[in-house]
């Protein structure tokens, strides 16, 4: 988790892309493309509805390269778009199920994770299976939070981000990210049933 | 212990666990987790709950995905639309709804209350019956 550096020599691409070259674009979009694939298919859970959004994401930051004010790093401002486009996506979903009176086992709205799992590669099948039973139990964890800690949560732990730069991706105060993860972490770990240890029963 | 201070620790715990926590007050949490084995244990389980969540791989990037999306930017550049389409467009619209809607007013009828009822048989021609059945009596 680096810190942000001042500038970041992606905006001049992106000033090239606004001036109209399209070579400048592909080369953005190559730049990012996987980061950002990679995102839109942790929050929909579909790799599929995963393509379909980052083709958007993009072309929406192709028709906006005039008008942003370079700040930052290009990605935090591609992640914004991302995040912002698939939390609406997810907000028709849970719509769309409402009107059609559709119940979600999960929770109205939540990613679809309804695809099988990609073929393991692991050493032995226990330990493969122990990786998908993992798997399929943040999957659920991750289904039932809110769409803003599930947000938070994706940003920070599988993407890596810092709280600063989750902040800046979710246009929210540095503390807002803290606290929906520490709620998103309480929720996981009521999930699990784990058991909690007192810390005032420690000290007796 | 009180509630604030438990909740103010265990943000301090997960501050720690994401490296999110300043360095000086990350050194006296480690040596107070030192002190507290429940401190410790509690530590623990947060750092598995957060390791624990995992997932799978994602899909790989589809091979010419950048390539597919420049050409509909090249597309949209070549084709774009002004915005004094769109607004020409909104007012059509509009406009053609106005007249729909005029225009369909004026067809409707102007008194419903007058309208003939429909009958299943011809006033005249039962009229000329009855006429006919006169006839025959004596």
């Amino acid at each position: 988790m680096g810190a942000d550096l001042p500038t970041d020599p992606g905006w001049d691409a992106l000033a090239r892309v606004a001036a109209g070259d399209t070579g400048a674009f592909t080369g953005l979009v190559e730049t990012h493309q996987e980061r950002l694939l990679r995102l839109c298919e942790r929050l929909l859970g579909d790799p599929e509805e995963a393509r379909d959004a980052a083709q958007e994401v993009f072309l929406k930051a192709f028709r906006k390269a005039g008008e942003v004010r370079p700040l930052g790093q290009v990605y935090t401002w591609l992640y914004r778009i991302a995040v912002n486009h698939c939390l609406n996506k997810l907000r028709r979903r849970k719509l769309v199920r409402f009107l059609r009176l559709e119940t979600n086992p999960e929770e109205p709205g939540a990613p679809a994770f309804g695809l099988p799992d990609p073929p393991d590669t692991g050493p032995d099948p226990i330990s493969a299976l122990e990786a998908r039973r993992r798997w399929q139990s943040t999957r659920k964890a991750i289904a039932k939070l809110p769409d803003n800690q599930r947000a938070v949560l994706i940003l920070v732990r599988f993407e890596g981000l810092s709280y600063r730069q989750a902040a800046e991706v979710l246009g929210i105060t540095e503390g807002a990210v803290e606290s929906r993860l520490f709620r998103a972490m309480r929720r996981i770990a009521q999930e699990k049933d784990a058991p909690r240890v007192s810390r005032t029963e420690g000290k007796r | 212990m009180n509630r604030t201070m438990e909740v103010e620790l265990e943000l301090d715990l997960i501050r720690l666990l994401h490296g999110e926590l300043p360095e000086e007050r990350a050194r006296e949490l480690r040596a107070r987790m030192e002190r507290d084995p429940a401190l410790a244990k509690e530590y623990l389980r947060l750092q598995e709950s957060w390791e624990g969540l995992t997932l799978p791989p994602t899909a790989p990037v589809p091979p010419g995905f950048a390539q597919r999306i420049a050409a509909r930017a090249r597309t949209e550049q070549a084709v774009p639309t002004p915005g004094w389409v769109r607004i020409a467009a909104a007012l059509a619209l509009i406009l053609g709804t106005a007249v729909g809607v005029g225009v369909g007013g004026s067809w409707a009828p102007a008194d419903p209350v007058q309208e003939e009822e429909p009958s299943a048989v011809d006033g005249s021609l039962a009229e000329s019956y009855l006429t006919t059945l006169e006839d025959l009596e004596p």
